[in-house]
């Protein structure tokens, strides 16, 4: 199946999917981050749906990667509610580790271990899990990853040396080794060529299918390639939220407008 | 004309450490064309009876930095993950200058303190005739090469990028192991360069040694005995040179234990920097 068909599949499942749920994936209510002194996030509330492509979109300096960073616990000095499958994540059953292995945590730029492509896949798990993964397995996530043609030749070759944007695909392989519940993804395709982030668009429109996906970015046109819900952000807080073909088309607020418009915004 | 002043200094420092290696061998050669390597494995060392073992000196000298590094390498490992890994910004950089210190202070301090500290403490707490032995030398050295250590993996852990951290963290990996299977396996390279530093000082180290070591030329009886005098190579030669007619076979036998201990170190510090090189050239 070529990309562009994939990117057309994904589409289709992931927006019946979101109309078909009503649960909530994340729910989070009022939260709030100061960081030094400096208010960073202010008051967000959103909901996400139990699977589907939901798009987290605005300037630089929005707070966006500071908010994934606050779902996957990697910053935890935040004040509000955050419930994720249901469940308060301050009081998650083992802890904040076993909340990170439950939400996948992608950063923008690809972070390898200095080991091999198949030991990058499984380093993640538990050291028996370690022992007893199956070739099907990794061969498996590498395939959700898009990227099991490429390396199923040089599985033991080191992680290092693949092109960036097939370490950002392994870094995805490695969090959905994981079996994660939802995934987060702060810009992945930043600084990408065209190819390798139309690889990973599909990879993560297919992926929506299945899971709830949570994707930064301030790429317009990329945020309407992956449609879904739209959350836009500007100046720590939340401005709108909607179906992504009812905020390019008409942008409720005067922000996401200029936003859209310059593709710059002074909430100031 | 500074490049080119750059590049005389380095091949001067080249042309001292020739200097001085060919000196060592042109000196001991009287002892090595009368004795041969023979004595390498000899422990009599009785100069006024021309008995010039090395053994002793060279169990001692082993003795002494595997204790040293048995005791500086835990301690010194632990001291950098806390300063890394733990503590915050303020405390963090008071501990490096804490150890800093510590590596500025001269030998012969150490020395001292080991004679009034440590040395009675000894005796006391283990029942000893006298503090002088084995351990008093590789505890006092233990704290003497403790902040090449700590300084190094420092260094090491803090090159490891925040990304490769966050990384780990979302994995889930706990604390625990992301220190075992992320920050320890990438600072390793820097670690184990500061480790074979840390054992060409221990080596080296003359003057503390001698005040504490006992300077018994004998081999420790079982030769596993920490708690007896014994000799070092370089306490050795720090005791004796003085005593030595320039030109005598008993400086000749100095001159060799000199020898032995400079190839020693040397080749130390060469496969400390090899290392450290090779590790760099497999990241790039």
């Amino acid at each position: 199946m070529n990309i562009q068909k994939k990117i057309d599949v994904g589409l289709t499942i992931q927006q019946s999917a979101i109309k078909a749920d009503q649960a909530h994936s994340l729910k989070l209510s009022g939260l709030s981050l100061e960081l030094g002194g400096t208010p960073i996030l202010r008051d967000i509330s959103f909901a996400l749906p139990v699977h589907g492509m939901n798009i987290l979109i605005g300037p630089s300096g929005a707070g966006k990667s500071t908010l994934l960073r606050c779902l996957n616990l990697l910053h935890q000095s935040w004040q509000g509610d955050l419930h994720i499958m249901d469940k308060d994540v301050r009081t998650w059953p083992d802890g904040a580790d076993a909340l990170r292995r439950a939400v996948g945590l992608i950063a923008q730029k690809p972070s390898l271990f200095p080991c091999s492509i198949a030991q990058n896949v499984v380093f993640g798990l538990g050291r028996k899990a370690r022992k007893q993964v199956s070739d099907e397995h990794i061969e498996q996530v590498l395939r959700q990853a898009a990227l099991w043609g490429e390396v199923k030749d040089r599985l033991h070759d080191k992680a290092l040396t693949l092109s960036v944007g097939q370490q950002q695909r392994l870094c995805i392989a490695r969090a959905l080794a994981l079996a994660p519940k939802m995934l987060l993804l702060d810009e992945p395709t930043a600084s990408l060529d065209p190819r390798s982030k139309q690889c990973i668009e599909a990879s993560l429109l297919e992926l929506a299918a299945t899971m709830p996906v949570l994707c930064v970015t301030h790429d317009i046109e990329q945020a309407k390639r992956l449609g879904g819900q739209i959350i836009f952000m500007c100046d720590g807080h939340l401005i709108e939220s909607g179906d992504s073909v009812d905020f390019f088309a008409r942008p409720e607020r005067i922000e996401s407008r200029e936003f859209l418009r310059w593709s710059v915004c002074d909430c100031s | 004309m500074l490049n080119l002043w750059m590049r005389a200094s380095a091949w001067i420092c080249l042309a001292v450490v020739i200097l001085l290696l060919g000196f060592l061998v042109q000196q001991s050669w009287p002892y090595w064309q009368q004795y041969g390597f023979s004595t390498l494995f000899s422990g009599d060392w009785y100069p006024y009876e021309k008995l010039f073992g090395l053994t002793a000196a060279i169990i001692g000298s082993f003795w002494a930095a595997l204790i040293a590094l048995s005791i500086a390498i835990p301690t010194g490992l632990a001291a950098a993950v806390m300063s890394t890994e733990i503590l915050s910004g303020s405390w963090r950089s008071l501990s490096r200058t804490g150890m800093e210190l510590l590596a500025g202070i001269p030998s012969v301090v150490y020395g001292l303190l080991g004679l009034w500290v440590l040395l009675p403490l000894l005796q006391s707490s283990l029942g000893l005739l006298t503090g002088h032995n084995l351990l008093a030398a590789g505890l006092l050295l233990s704290v003497m090469v403790l902040p090449t250590i700590m300084v190094m993996a420092q260094d090491a852990l803090s090159e490891i990028s925040s990304e490769q951290r966050d990384a780990a963290a979302s994995l889930g990996m706990g604390w625990s192991e992301r220190l075992w299977r992320v920050l320890l396996p990438q600072a390793w390279p820097g670690i184990r360069s500061g480790i074979l530093l840390a054992l060409g000082r221990a080596l080296g180290e003359t003057m503390a040694v001698m005040l504490v070591v006992g300077s018994m030329d004998r081999i420790p009886e079982p030769f596993y005995n920490l708690l007896a005098p014994a000799q070092t190579l370089t306490s050795r030669i720090g005791r004796e040179i003085g005593e030595s007619a320039f030109g005598s076979m008993h400086f000749a036998a100095l001159m060799a234990c000199g020898l032995l201990l400079a190839t020693v170190t040397i080749t130390i510090s060469l496969l400390a920097h090899l290392r450290a090189d090779n590790t760099s050239v497999a990241r790039t």
